[in-house]
């Protein structure tokens, strides 16, 4: 066995052993926490967005802030095991189609990244940055999430 | 002698009760002498498609999962609705001249819509709503002939529906028709030019009671809980009450109605789901006036719980 896939073997055995340690102890209860502290950050975007609140930059940024740090966390929070319990949303296409998932979860990340770099100062500059981030949450809760209803 | 005189009066009485049913069940239908004079315009007929959401029974599914993008203008048909009455399986309205309705007269489109007849004369299964669009403006209807004929044709007939007796009787669905098509509005009363509106958009293509409002053991439905939410036609759960009195709506403006239709996202800026999706995606191709129409009719409800 080369040098090479024996680092990438530990690699894996490392991984496959320490992902859920990654994820905490309960990442159910994480990502949930985590979707909420999203979707409590998209608030203010979106009431600005519909003239409900008056326009604040630095409030809009230190949303988009959250939003990265959570697209940084979420996929490792949904590991093999974790596809039921705490009446989860989660749809098992994510476990069925996970480079599908992971794949919905970079739009999200990338749209992020593009509205930071831009550093919107207007609502207008809002509205167009924002409008590719939220459409990433749509589409990824289209595909990957089930209703409880 | 005296029981055959009696067999052959319960034969004649029998006889003239199936021509009685015969005759109260037949398919009725406009004339084509009826229609208003209307140029058709294909333009007014694309806003009442996407209000309508014609192509989310209407468009062929892409790998067995529902059309998005361009594929929802092709309109080959080929869904399965499982129902308790059976299986619908929904036709193609491309308009091709075989397999779709590209040799329908504009009377024949009217008659489907809003009468629930084909053009031979047959009549359709609620299961296509023309209950909602007999509510429907005629000129809107002769409009949405006119955007289907801009569409690409879709080769390809699908198969029949598969019911259960009795409601593989189709003749039976006269009877159906004389207790629950009707063309009266749902709701009344004094109503403001936006509410009004509203109510045609709602009411007629919109079609929205066909999911929010429960029905009786018939399938008709209950007009005195319009819109206050039903079980969910496609499955486990329950579709929600939308009138002001509905659980989560109740706290939401008109303002977030509207904003909801156009975005997807609830007040608490969660997302819309389930069969709602395709819905929602529909009401964002509309003219801003035409969502806030919706709202303010959704909010001038009775408030039911």
């Amino acid at each position: 066995m080369s040098y090479l896939k024996t680092r990438s073997l530990i690699a894996t055995v490392a991984l496959t052993f320490t992902s859920p340690l990654i994820a905490g102890d309960d990442p159910l209860h994480e990502r949930h926490e985590l979707m909420e502290g999203v979707g409590d950050a998209a608030k203010p975007i979106g009431q600005m967005l519909k003239g409900e609140q008056d326009f604040d930059a630095a409030v809009v940024m230190t949303s988009l802030k959250t939003f990265d740090e959570a697209a940084a966390q979420f996929g490792e929070l949904f590991p093999p095991g974790s596809e039921t319990g705490e009446g989860t949303e989660a749809a098992p296409a994510i476990w069925e189609d996970r480079a599908g998932f992971d794949k919905a979860l970079a739009t999200w990340s990338d749209a992020v990244d593009a509205a930071i770099a831009a550093n919107p100062q207007t609502v207008e500059e809002t509205k167009t940055v924002a409008g590719p981030v939220f459409n990433a949450c749509k589409g990824c809760h289209d595909d990957y999430r089930i209703e409880d209803e | 002698m005296l029981i055959s005189r009696l067999l052959r009066v319960l034969a004649v009485l029998f006889a003239v009760i199936m021509v009685a049913a015969w005759w109260m069940t037949r398919p009725q239908t406009i004339a084509a002498t009826d229609l208003p004079d209307h140029q058709p315009d294909p333009a007014g007929g694309e806003r009442v498609f996407w209000l309508g959401g014609c192509a989310s029974c209407h468009a062929s599914p892409v790998n067995g999962k529902r059309a998005k993008g361009d594929d929802k203008l092709l309109l080959g048909g080929g869904l399965e609705l499982d129902t308790p009455y059976g299986v619908f399986r929904v036709p193609n309205i491309s308009p091709h001249v075989d397999d779709g309705i590209g040799g329908w007269t504009s009377v024949d489109f009217v008659n489907a819509m809003q009468r629930g007849v084909s053009p031979d004369g047959r009549h359709y299964y609620p299961s296509f709503p023309y209950t909602s669009y007999a509510r429907m403006p005629v000129e809107d209807v002769m409009d949405l002939k006119a955007f289907l004929d801009t569409l690409p044709p879709v080769s390809g007939r699908i198969e029949a529906h598969s019911l259960g007796f009795p409601w593989s009787v189709r003749r039976g669905i006269g009877a159906w028709k004389r207790r629950y098509l009707v063309e009266e509005p749902m709701t009344f009363g004094v109503s403001p030019t936006l509410v009004e509106r509203g109510r045609l958009l709602v009411e007629g293509a919109g079609h929205c009671g066909e999911c929010h409002t429960p029905r009786d053991r018939f399938g008709g439905m209950l007009r005195e809980r319009w819109l206050a939410g039903a079980p969910n036609p496609e499955g486990k759960g329950r579709v929600p009450n939308i009138t002001p009195g509905g659980e989560n709506i109740s706290e939401w403006s008109a303002a977030d109605i509207a904003y909801y239709l156009e975005s997807g996202f609830t007040p608490e800026f969660d997302t819309v789901g389930g069969s709602m999706v395709a819905v929602q995606e529909n009401m964002a191709k509309l003219s801003a006036e035409d969502r806030a129409a919706i709202a303010a009719y959704l909010r001038a409800l009775p408030v039911l719980d």
